[in-house]
């Protein structure tokens, strides 16, 4: 027993500098992160509603009735709206990240070439990335505007691609209202890793495949997309949750921050949002975020083997 | 197919290529672009959707006939000179001037505005040009609606309409230089000058809810006459006739006789724009037409209509078809009258044949851009303070997360000590959890803290810094490792060979190394901190607002002001746009060495 003692104060006496070092970090992580999850996934179990604000955590115990309300409860209207978030979710988490991701690619194929001015436009293309999310919302909002905004200004009385002004902020045009902005916001950052990627991959490799007489389209196959796989990977691993927790340009979008963006518009954090801070449901809103992150981290757990394998085979 | 040498094709290839990107970098920035230019335009505009396309509104403020020349002033500033047979378009130039006014006299046109002040051309070359500046006390331009100017014994009288601003100043045309400012204030007051008048050593001034009589030796007001019950809307238009006044304005013309300091006769009651008075005769503009008034025989004549839709260089569009315009402004010489109307539109009329004879328009008003909404958003919401807030906030939650997190990040790089796994693993975790998730428990602890210890968190800068520097370590921490583990392992070892102690081998040898890629953290920190919404949101109040829940509070109140709100994204996309141009090496070199091999 006293030998057990003993070497844990030998080992703290020999880490003890890297302990001090982690010390402020791991007191915020608790204070701020553990604590707070804690709280919330035992308000998930509580009846957690306007009546019941004041006691906080002493509101009433309902096992898993916030559970049951979300998942399977047909009549609750929380479940309804829920299933359009998370189908909406799901559509825009995977074209945003893959469109991101491609587009990205295809900008850092364009820009990673001998030309004048280089790294000029290379800094042009990253400025939509410094573009608040807010602002985004909003920017692109006034855009989508079906009268007046330029969007359809541009396509139909300039272009005359459409024969009328479509509704983008009404309507199932909203999914593609809300991905649109995030792609444009979001795109330059991947753009930046992965022309930072393949200005890493050595030069010798497309001299000996030019020697071969590859086309372009082999070259990329055959040697940058390989080599590239720790970009991309990482890129959609981040990208699926940062898009997941999407929040301030939708929220922004519709009724300028405290609107309703519609069936085809809602997303799964301003589902929760809405019905934790404007219906006072935060009970609901507690269960519907844990299960949430439940899912997430089974995502993304599949997605880091995924990544794994690739870091291995690449070394 | 023939067959290109290779080096061609390549060529061939890499133009198309490159067009492309530039292709994809116009559509890129075309968002950022389209934010700053509705940010300079008038809402109403962007309303009807014609913001490419809006100029300055050219209406025919003043039209003088002489000669063989047309003078054809419009208020946006527009002086155009055209011949009066073929009106053509012989000589041009913009005076870029708001609120516009003008005065032809033998040798200049004097253009008095609120925006410039007031400016001289010469008429026989409209070039050469003198600016006044008249030293006139601050104040909001903005809020001018217009300005009125007149000549009389080689003395310029001018008035601005505005609120507060009673004053009437005379120019001396010989000195170039205001000689006096003739104050105004009298019984009606608050009123503003709409329109002046001299005759003989008496200045008559049509003010929005009455009449002045000034005189102008003695600079006094001599009367003020009430007349709203005609004029509601006051006095726009006013000339003389027979000893007479007659006064016309948005309500109706009457004459009025400034000796009983009655109105005598009432001619119409329906809206009157322009007034011109030859043989006897009254012209008062109406919508698409004149009407002619006799005052021998006290009889109203409706002339008939008068526009026709012209484009641009004056070509009639549609023969049949009259376009509504508002008649401003008129000429008579002999038998012709020319009639100014909204949109820069002339025409030219013949008194004897009753008949229009030509019709032109005057030049387009250049594109307006304008500060006036980021002055008008300034005013509304005190961006100021949540300007300060967010730098405020953000950079010190920047520097506390960075100095931590560089701590954290060399310690894990570093030391493989008990617990270290859980610690990565836990702050990838992080990562995971919906930001949702800590809002409410984190709010509802702020509360309770501060109900039992009675400090103040929740709306404090130092509550939002903490949450915020705790909330962005693990992401650091995460993209700092690498960094640290870049650096080689050796030159640690031989400083500790030298007699370092841990913290001098981390002080001295590890920190100047990673300088770079702790810039580069920081920035990207920095950038994500200013784009916080929520936590902001719930967590700030009143004075320690940032600028994202600035934002979303003015947003809300002025749902339609979308030339306001675009002003307001200016402002809150500027700072880190300015920050990231400057900073863009670090930002570039840093994170993509830091993630690509992290």
């Amino acid at each position: 027993m006293l030998g057990f003692f003993r070497d844990i104060n030998h080992r703290f006496k020999k880490y003890r500098f890297a302990y001090i070092f982690i010390l402020p970090t791991v007191i915020g992580m608790l204070l701020l992160h553990l604590t707070p999850i804690v709280q919330g996934t035992y308000m998930s179990f509580l009846e957690l509603n306007q009546f019941t604000l004041d006691r906080y955590l002493g509101a009433p115990f309902v096992w898993f009735k916030n559970y049951y309300d979300v998942l399977i409860n047909s009549r609750s209207p929380i479940r309804i709206g829920l299933f359009d978030a998370a189908r909406n979710t799901v559509i825009y988490t995977i074209v945003v990240t893959l469109g991101t991701t491609f587009l990205g690619m295809l900008v850092a194929l364009m820009v990673n070439r001998n030309f004048r001015g280089k790294g000029f436009i290379r800094t042009l293309f990253l400025f939509p990335w410094v573009v608040p999310t807010y602002v985004t919302g909003l920017l692109w909002g006034f855009m989508w505007q079906q009268g007046a905004g330029i969007i359809n200004v541009l396509l139909v009385d300039i272009l005359h691609l459409l024969p009328t002004k479509p509704f983008w902020l009404i309507g199932p045009n909203t999914i593609w209202a809300i991905i649109v902005p995030t792609i444009w916001r979001y795109w330059p950052f991947s753009m930046l890793l992965l022309l930072a990627g393949m200005q890493s991959i050595p030069e010798e490799l497309y001299e000996a495949a030019d020697i071969d007489g590859a086309s372009p389209w082999r070259k990329f196959w055959m040697i940058t997309w390989p080599l590239l796989k720790p970009v991309w990977s990482i890129l959609i691993l981040f990208g699926l949750i940062f898009n997941v927790y999407s929040f301030n340009i939708v929220i922004m979008m519709f009724g300028f921050g405290a609107g309703f963006p519609g069936e085809w518009g809602d997303l799964l954090m301003t589902n929760i949002f809405r019905n934790s801070f404007m219906q006072w449901n935060f009970g609901v809103g507690a269960a519907a975020s844990v299960l949430l992150m439940l899912t997430m981290i089974v995502i993304v757990n599949i997605w880091f083997y995924f990544y794994k394998q690739v870091e291995e085979e690449s070394r | 197919m023939f067959n290109l040498p290779y080096y061609l094709k390549k060529r061939i290839i890499d133009y198309v290529i490159h067009f492309i990107m530039l292709i994809i970098l116009a559509f890129t920035l075309f968002p950022i672009g389209w934010m700053v230019f509705t940010s300079l335009k008038e809402n109403t505009d962007i309303l009807v959707g014609k913001i490419p396309f809006s100029h300055a509104h050219n209406n025919v403020v003043d039209l003088k006939s002489e000669g063989n020349t047309l003078w054809v002033l419009t208020s946006d500033g527009g002086i155009n000179k055209v011949n009066r047979k073929t009106l053509k378009e012989e000589s041009y130039v913009n005076a870029q001037t708001s609120g516009t006014h003008f005065l032809i006299n033998k040798k200049y046109v004097w253009v008095s505005s609120s925006n410039r002040g007031l400016l001289r051309y010469d008429k026989t070359n409209l070039k050469s040009k003198k600016e006044y500046n008249l030293n006139l006390p601050k104040f909001d331009r903005s809020q001018v609606v217009g300005t009125t100017i007149i000549e009389a014994n080689n003395k310029i009288y001018f008035a601005m309409q505005y609120k507060g601003f009673e004053k009437i100043f005379e120019f001396d045309i010989k000195a170039e230089k205001i000689s006096r400012a003739i104050d105004i204030e009298n019984k009606l007051s608050p009123s503003q000058v709409r329109s002046l008048l001299v005759s003989g050593n008496t200045l008559f001034a049509g003010l929005d809810n009455g009449l002045l009589k000034i005189n102008l030796s003695s600079g006094k007001i001599e009367n003020a006459y009430d007349i709203t019950t005609s004029l509601p809307l006051g006095v726009a238009y006013m000339e003389a006739i027979n000893g007479n006044l007659v006064i016309a304005g948005n309500t109706g013309a009457y004459i009025f006789n400034p000796l009983s300091g009655s109105i005598v006769q009432k001619i119409t009651s329906s809206a009157v724009g322009g007034l011109a008075i030859s043989n006897s005769r009254i012209y008062m503009g109406f919508n698409r037409g004149f009407y002619e008034y006799n005052t021998k025989t006290n009889k109203l004549k409706a002339a008939e209509m008068l526009f026709r839709p012209v484009d641009r260089t004056g070509t009639v569009l549609n023969k049949s078809g009259f376009a509504p315009g508002e008649v401003i402004n008129f000429s008579i010489s002999g038998n012709s009258v020319y009639i100014g109307s909204t949109y820069g539109r002339v025409s030219a009329y013949n008194l004897a044949s009753g008949k229009v004879v030509n019709t032109t328009s005057a030049r387009q008003g250049a594109i307006v851009i304008s500060w006036v909404n980021y002055i008008d958003m300034w005013k509304n919401v005190d961006f100021g303070l949540y300007l300060k807030n967010s730098f405020l906030i953000c950079g010190a939650a920047t520097l506390f997360a960075m100095i931590f997190a560089t701590m954290a990040a060399y310690a894990l790089a570093r030391f493989d000590f008990p617990g270290a796994k859980v610690l990565s693993l836990a702050i990838l975790a992080t990562q995971m959890v919906p930001g949702i998730m800590f809002l409410i428990p984190i709010y509802s602890n702020f509360v309770k803290f501060s109900e039992i210890t009675g400090v103040a968190i929740k709306g404090t800068y130092w509550g939002l810094i903490f949450v915020y520097a705790v909330f962005f370590i693990p992401f650091s921490i995460w993209i700092l490792r690498g960094f640290f583990a870049a650096i080689p392992m050796e030159l640690e070892e031989a400083a500790r060979i030298d007699g370092c102690s841990p913290f001098q081998v981390f002080w001295y040898v590890v920190l100047p190394l990673a300088v770079p890629g702790i810039i580069a953290t920081g920035i990207y920190v920095f950038l994500t901190a200013w784009d916080e919404l929520i936590l902001a949101w719930v967590l700030t109040s009143g004075d320690t607002m940032t600028i994202p829940v600035g934002i979303r509070n003015f947003v809300g109140n002025y749902q339609n002001r979308f030339d306001l709100i675009m002003a307001a994204a200016v402002v809150a996309t500027a700072p880190v746009m300015t920050l990231f141009f400057l900073l863009q090496k670090y930002i570039v070199k840093g994170l993509t060495a830091g993630a690509v091999k992290g």
